[in-house]
């Protein structure tokens, strides 16, 4: 019995010994270090979000403004002390109330398990009966918290969808890229078009401070700023917003031209309306296009799910500057003005223009099969004669060094324009050595006379992007300069309503880069290019010819071969670029209707409707007729 | 048994009452006078603003409590504790009915039934349950004190103790029922079970721990509540957190460090005052402690417990009987025990279970039992003296 007394008394000492050790380690040893976490434990530091900057037109008409809105948070440390029933039972209440799917909230609280005291953004832009309703049963509704926040309100419907982008949640990819400019994680930051590309100017500076939070993240003091939010500064673009509406309407009507002229597959299209001198774009629309207001508080899943969709045809894709496409005979005047550079042809010099040539055994069509005449290359290019091309395509076959890819990357193609809009597409000029280095096969791996066939009138591998091509006309208006074409015009400094706005910045574009073309040669291709919208036998004259400022401009039906669902296979892409007025040029505009058949048929009349609006031209004024043709 | 005070006229009963009075231990006395004072003090400071506006509401209760409390330690320690042998099957029956009750009609609070509710106050059948259990056993070991080594006599003893102790684990209150098991095996202990038994139970107790906590759960079958398993491997593994389980233990270890040498103060205490600790006038009323009053404040604490953990002991060797013994070898051990897993479990060396501080967490069924268990300790070493001396 001694003996057990005697383990008993030793298990005492045991237990206090280890008691009092523990204790002396915790407290006396590393205080210090416990008392800072203590400390550190009730400081909470915060951000609040600066208003965002607006963005406006050319004109001042606002496009995208900040509007007050309420935000319904969580805490997820309030919800270690409730019973799982019970917190169940209040997430599902909530998520009822808020019209937010549970189960996305329980994912959340799942992700933040390590983080239980930074707020989970349940919804933003919550209705106020909804929010007096949360007030006024706070109690059921643990660490639920209501605060206030901006939203982007687009205020011109879904005009510009794709161009001005959206706001979101900073992803941990984007945080990590750019974590040295100050942006941390919760931040709201532009994802796409303007709002992503001058997402520094818009985004202004978040306010900085410190505040004491109880366990419950509940605040017991008030807010310290280090730092106070300053709004961020306005983005004026130089879209004219009249003639954006002109030139997303103008796209939807081609897209019905199309259709009724019985192209089922036409669904989509791209118009860019750009300053020739300057490269500023006046209008850029891409069709099909989306309602951005789906991002503005919670965004769905459904919602991004139907942007997703390849039903839908993309509508998030901004055609203009992203999508790819066969440039089709709107590239004739590269062909054109490449073979007059290198001398291997004169402008006078005639050619005969068949129906078809027999290639290296190969037969190429022209889109005309019953034409046989003589042509000098104004006429060629007024009629778009394929076979008068392929005889300039055979020539350039010979040559060493592929001159004709060499002018069309000096003439912008193959590159990216460097329009402050990303994401950008460079497009694709094949080149001998391109091909080699992408095929595998060593009969594709062969440049043959039938690759310079095709390119000579923007078929085969040649990728552009409308951009590109409105840029090259901008070229031929403005007398052989490449500009820079861009969206905005100035940062400005946010104003009072009616004061004038400060400029801080405007843009500086690039300066225009001299191509280096002989000014004869030029005038002949331009000349070409007045004749198709005027001439009888031009192919776009039964659009412009009686259209009171004199246009210019190239017709284009490009084959492409797509992949539609239940489809597979070649439609044509309907193409219009050129300019008006003819001699002293104020707008270069190209109209891409995908899977549109005819250029002359659902592009050139699409390209009109914004002549009409940007010179005040009345539609029906004058006479129209427009037939079938390359 | 003298209970009453008695008339002088019956002197033979004074000078009993006399020598009565002279045997208790009074520094026992003293050093659980002292625990419940300085706990007043501590569940003063510690809940002075749980309540917005009455910042005594806690201390008034747990006063109280206190006075009860000292009515059954009086009335046990006047009881002859071989008298209990007798009511040793009513004792148990009783335990068995009030922890039946208390999963039929307790009180659901957070998953668990602990309690059955008496107006505004709560019972905690699991606490009363300890002292019974503890008399039935040790009384049922001691009635076959010349059979003990026979393993007849341990597995009898222990397969009587498991029903209440399952039912405890049923509410469940995984604390409460290992300090049971902690009980029963300081009586088999005290009562001189051979080592082989003592070995051989351990070992048992091992396999179920293992078994519960690691290789049924790989099986697919899951003993434990998920809270408590999490809590019990987070304890052993605090950097794995898989369900945020830990953020207790770690808000306690962070108020016990930031106490330091001598304390935060009451107001400066920012863990307990905003509330990062869970449960600071009840389970983690320790951390609240040393946040307050720091190393030197928790170590009076510590320093009063250990008093009353030696003159426990110093009974249990004075104890005249096998049963006597035994009972105060259970309630000295199960009182030690109590004291570790809970000071253990706010500095992070003991699983989070869920039992109060004796004396000091705030709660009438603990404080009023942890008295009556001193009160046996005096009982018995009343008894003790008295015997040594006849």
């Amino acid at each position: 019995m001694a003996l057990r007394i005697a383990i008993l008394g030793i298990l005492a000492l045991t237990v206090f010994s280890v008691l009092f050790i523990r204790l002396w380690a915790l407290q006396v040893i590393s205080g210090e270090r416990y008392l800072e976490d203590a400390r550190n434990n009730q400081i909470r530091a915060f951000r609040t979000h600066a208003p965002r900057g607006s963005v406006v037109a050319r004109d001042g008409e606002v496009l995208v403004s900040n509007v007050p809105g309420t935000l319904v948070q969580l805490w997820p440390a309030a919800l270690t002390d409730v019973p799982l029933s019970e917190r169940d039972h209040m997430l599902r209440r909530l998520a009822r109330l808020l019209r937010v799917p549970y189960a996305e909230i329980v994912q959340e609280l799942h992700a933040r398990e390590n983080d239980l005291l930074t707020p989970i953004t349940i919804k933003e832009s919550v209705a106020d009966e909804k929010i007096s309703y949360l007030l006024e049963h706070q109690n059921d509704f643990p660490g639920v918290q209501v605060s206030e926040t901006y939203l982007r309100q687009y205020e011109q419907d879904t005009l510009l969808a794709q161009i001005l982008g959206y706001t979101g949640e900073i992803s941990k990819e984007q945080l990590e890229a750019r974590a040295k400019d100050g942006y941390a994680s919760g931040d709201r930051i532009g994802q796409g078009g303007v709002e992503a590309a001058y997402d520094q100017y818009l985004r202004g500076l978040p306010g900085v401070g410190r505040v004491l939070v109880d366990a419950l993240g509940r605040v017991q003091s008030p807010r310290q700023f280090s730092q106070m939010p300053q709004a961020g500064d306005n983005i004026r673009l130089t879209i004219d917003v009249e003639l954006q509406r002109a030139a997303e309407d103008a796209l939807e009507y081609g897209v019905r031209l199309a259709l009724e002229d019985g192209e089922w597959a036409a669904n989509g299209g791209a118009i860019v309306a750009m300053d020739p001198d300057t490269g500023e774009i006046l209008a850029l629309a891409s069709r099909p296009t989306f309602d951005p207001d789906i991002y503005i508080g919670r965004v769905k899943k459904r919602d991004l799910k139907q942007l997703a969709d390849p039903r839908n045809n993309h509508p998030a894709l901004n055609r203009a500057v992203a999508g790819l496409y066969p440039a089709g005979s709107v590239f004739k005047p590269i062909t054109a003005l490449a073979a007059l550079e290198e001398g291997m042809v004169a402008p006078d010099e005639l050619i005969q223009c068949t129906g078809k040539e027999v290639i290296d055994g190969q037969t190429f069509m022209n889109w005309n099969p019953y034409a046989n005449e003589p042509m000098n290359l104004r006429v060629a290019l007024a009629n778009s004669c394929d076979t008068y091309f392929y005889q300039l395509a055979l020539q350039f076959y010979e040559r060493q060094g592929s001159p004709l890819q060499k002018w069309s990357k000096r003439m912008g193609f193959g590159q990216k324009t460097g329009v402050d809009l990303g994401p950008e597409e460079r497009g694709l000029v094949p080149t001998p050595a391109w091909r080699r280095r992408y095929f595998s096969l060593p009969i594709d791996k062969i440049w043959t006379s039938g690759d310079s066939v095709q390119l000579s009138i923007g078929q085969g591998d040649l990728l552009v992007t409308p951009l590109q091509m409105t840029r090259f006309y901008a070229m031929l208006a403005n007398g052989g300069e490449l500009v820079e074409p861009h969206i905005v015009k100035a940062v400005e400094e946010p104003q009072n309503e009616g004061e004038p706005p400060v400029v801080l910045r405007p843009y500086q574009p690039k300066p225009a880069k001299e191509v280096g073309l002989t000014p004869t040669n030029l005038s002949v291709v331009q000349q070409g290019l007045y004749d198709a919208a005027h001439e009888p036998y031009g192919t776009s004259a039964g659009v412009f010819g009686s259209f009171p400022i004199p246009i210019a401009g190239k017709t284009g039906t490009a084959e492409k071969f797509v992949r539609l669902p239940g489809y597979v296979g070649l439609r044509d892409q309907a193409w219009w670029c050129g300019w008006g007025p003819y001699a002293k040029a104020k707008l270069a505009v190209c109209a891409l209707i995908e899977n549109g058949g005819h250029g002359g048929t659902a592009a050139a009349p699409a390209a009109l409707k914004v002549f009409e609006e940007y010179f005040g031209v009345e539609p029906g004024s004058y006479v129209t007729t427009w037939r079938e043709s390359d | 048994m003298a209970t009453r005070a008695v008339p002088a006229a019956r002197a033979n009963l004074g000078s009993e009452v006399g020598a009565f009075v002279r045997h208790l231990d009074y520094l026992l006395l003293i050093s659980l006078g002292a625990v419940i004072a300085y706990g007043l003090w501590v569940l003063e400071a510690v809940t002075r603003t749980d309540i917005p506006g009455d910042p005594g509401y806690y201390v008034f209760r747990q006063e109280i409590y206190v006075g009860v409390g000292a009515i059954a330690l009086a009335v046990v320690t006047a009881i002859d504790p071989e008298a209990y042998r007798r009511f040793g099957r009513v004792f148990y029956g009783l335990a068995l009915v009030l922890l039946v009750v208390v999963l039929a009609v307790g009180e659901d609070v957070r998953g668990t039934k602990r309690w059955i509710e008496f107006g505004s106050f709560r019972f905690q059948p699991s606490e009363l349950g300890k002292v019974l259990v503890i008399l039935f056993i040790a009384g049922f070991v001691a009635s076959r004190a010349r059979r003990l080594g026979e393993w007849r006599t341990t597995f009898a003893a222990v397969g009587l103790a498991l029903p209440p102790i399952l039912l405890v684990f049923r509410e469940p209150d995984f604390g409460t029922a290992l300090i049971y098991c902690g009980a029963v095996a300081a009586i088999l202990f005290f009562t001189g079970t051979p080592w082989l038994h003592l070995g051989l139970l351990t070992a048992v107790a091992g396999l179920v721990a293992g078994s519960v906590l690691w290789f049924l759960p790989a099986a697919g079958l899951e003993v434990l509540e998920p809270y408590q398993r999490d809590r019990l491997i987070g304890f052993v593994n605090p950097d794995i957190d898989p369900s945020g389980t830990t953020y207790n233990v770690n808000q306690s270890i962070t108020a016990v460090g930031s106490g330091g040498l001598d304390g935060r103060g009451v107001a400066g205490a920012s863990q307990t005052n905003l509330n990062y600790l869970p449960e600071h006038s009840t389970d983690f009323i320790f951390s609240s402690l040393a946040e307050q009053r720091g190393f030197l404040g928790a170590s009076i604490l510590l320093l009063l417990y250990a008093l009353i953990a030696w003159r426990g002991i110093k009974i249990v060797a004075l104890a005249p009987t096998f049963f006597t013994a035994a009972v105060a070898g259970a309630v000295v051990f199960a009182f030690l025990f109590q004291v570790f897993i809970n000071v253990g479990m706010t500095v992070g060396i003991a699983p989070i279970t869920g039992i109060p501080l004796p004396f000091v967490s705030f709660g009438g069924s603990s404080l009023i039992t942890s008295m009556i268990l001193i009160g046996l300790l005096q009982a018995i070493q009343v008894r003790g003296r008295l015997a040594g001396r006849g």
